[in-house]
């Protein structure tokens, strides 16, 4: 009976890991469909500000501005990798890490310093074993980025730049496609990059001129002038873009926790079914064993 | 063509008649959309007041009051910088913070305020960082004052 006891304690295991992945999944879909809330009302203010600027381009064309400012060589640079806190969300931390590692190579090979900052204590980890240098670690990022958290590192990054203590500033993060599709990318954010931002203003351009040719050409009033609130929204554009990376982390990370999870349980039911015909093929082949030792007892006896 | 009769539409007498829509943006959420009777933005050198058939506006905004009147009622709302967009009756309010007067946190402001106030500032980033503050916490107690 020893090896029949053996599998239903493993079965017995196995069930209970299901019940946990299987209530992990659903906190990961719980979360993701917060997260995606939130990522969706943020939406309207980058559209705004992406309207704004156009329009505001109209009146003044391309007004230069030392974010745009391209350096080179570049000397020293800056690294944000945004990892997740925890694990078991497949791999997520895998690919962003993946991906942080050959952007600090490359920019390493150009010659340039890397300050590495990491948000995440899965990144941090990985960095840690890999004994590389980490110049600032953030844990306080979790499923719900606070505009306001990530504004106070966007104004520190601002200044570094503008005090010339760095000459770009990456960030690795896993881009939200859609829910079936994100990927690790590394994105460039200081210097600011103009087609970065022309793609990022498209689909925003692209909804009020499809609405109605009207709204071109608004005859504005600039209060201070065009080229004063233009100057100041170029800051404000590089911290909401900063803000999206985080958003766009914080839902992808949700979303492969879930898809990792809901591998987890469905192996668990496989594996629990598997268990439970080996202990049924075992029970029996036991039980006809004794069969057979009473029968022979039985015909010994006479 | 469509355009040229829609913009004679949009210039003609009833725009002043027709109600004002104003909306809070933050980076983080819409703070609230609704119409207004009329909206008081704190721009970087002045209240503007903004009623029903303005002129469009692009605007910088400093720290300060945003009131709103609708049907006799006001309501105030401390507003952290940002832009404000007049265009078709439509008022557009981005920026960083729109907190409702009665949660505007009084605790410690006043403490604050006197704190930075006595702070050096040296070079010019600091002395742009402590003016900042100081317009900031100077706006948000003034408005919690008022109540």
């Amino acid at each position: 009976m020893a090896k029949a006891r053996a599998i239903i304690k493993r079965r017995k295991a196995v069930d209970n890991i299901r019940k946990i992945t299987r209530t992990m999944e659903l906190i990961a879909t719980a979360r993701f469909r917060k997260a995606m809330d939130r990522a969706v009302e943020a939406e309207a203010y980058t559209k705004k500000i992406a309207e704004m600027a156009a329009d505001l381009g109209e009146s003044s064309p391309s007004t230069p501005h030392p974010l745009f400012e391209k350096r080179e060589p570049v000397k020293n640079s800056l690294l944000l990798v945004l990892s997740s806190n925890r694990g078991l969300a497949g791999g997520y931390n895998g690919n962003v890490l993946r991906a942080a590692m050959r952007d600090y190579q490359d920019l390493q090979a150009e010659g340039s310093t890397v300050d590495v900052e990491i948000s995440g204590k899965r990144g941090q980890n990985f960095w840690k074993y890999r004994k590389l240098p980490i110049s600032v670690g953030y844990l306080q990022f979790e499923d719900k980025p606070a505009f306001a958290e990530v504004e106070k590192l966007a104004e520190r990054y601002l200044a570094m730049f503008l005090e010339g203590k760095i000459d770009r500033m990456d960030v690795a993060y896993t881009r939200f496609v859609n829910t079936s599709r994100q990927e690790a990318v590394v994105r460039t954010l200081l210097p600011i990059q103009v087609d970065a931002a022309d793609a990022d203003a498209k689909p925003a351009d692209a909804a009020p001129a499809a609405g109605g040719p009207a709204r071109q050409r608004t005859p504005y009033e600039f209060l201070p002038d065009a080229e004063g609130i233009l100057q100041e929204m170029v800051p404000v554009s590089f911290k909401v873009r900063l803000f999206k990376c985080f958003l766009d982390a914080a839902v992808s990370e949700q979303i492969a926790r879930m898809v990792a999870m809901k591998g987890a349980s469905q192996n668990a039911d496989e594996l629990s079914k598997t268990l439970t015909r080996q202990y049924n093929r075992a029970r029996q082949s036991q039980i006809t064993g004794d069969l057979a030792d009473i029968v022979g007892a039985a015909t010994a006896l006479k | 063509m469509a355009s040229q009769t829609e913009t004679a539409v949009a210039d003609g007498p009833g725009l002043t008649s027709r109600p004002l829509q104003c909306q809070v943006v933050t980076p983080e959420k819409t703070v609230f959309a609704k119409t207004v009777d009329f909206v008081a933005l704190p721009l970087f050198d002045g209240e503007l007041g903004v009623l029903p058939g303005r002129a469009p506006l692009l605007g910088r905004l400093g720290y300060g009051e945003l009131r709103i009147k609708v049907g006799g009622a006001s309501e105030s709302y401390f507003v952290d910088g940002g832009f404000a967009q007049v265009r078709d009756n439509v008022v557009t309010v981005l920026t960083n913070r729109a907190l409702p007067a009665a949660k505007i946190e009084t605790n410690g402001t006043a403490e604050r305020l006197d704190e930075i106030l006595k702070r050096p500032a040296v070079t010019d980033a600091e002395i742009a960082e402590k003016a900042k503050a100081v317009a900031q916490l100077r706006a948000m107690l003034h408005i919690s004052n008022k109540r």
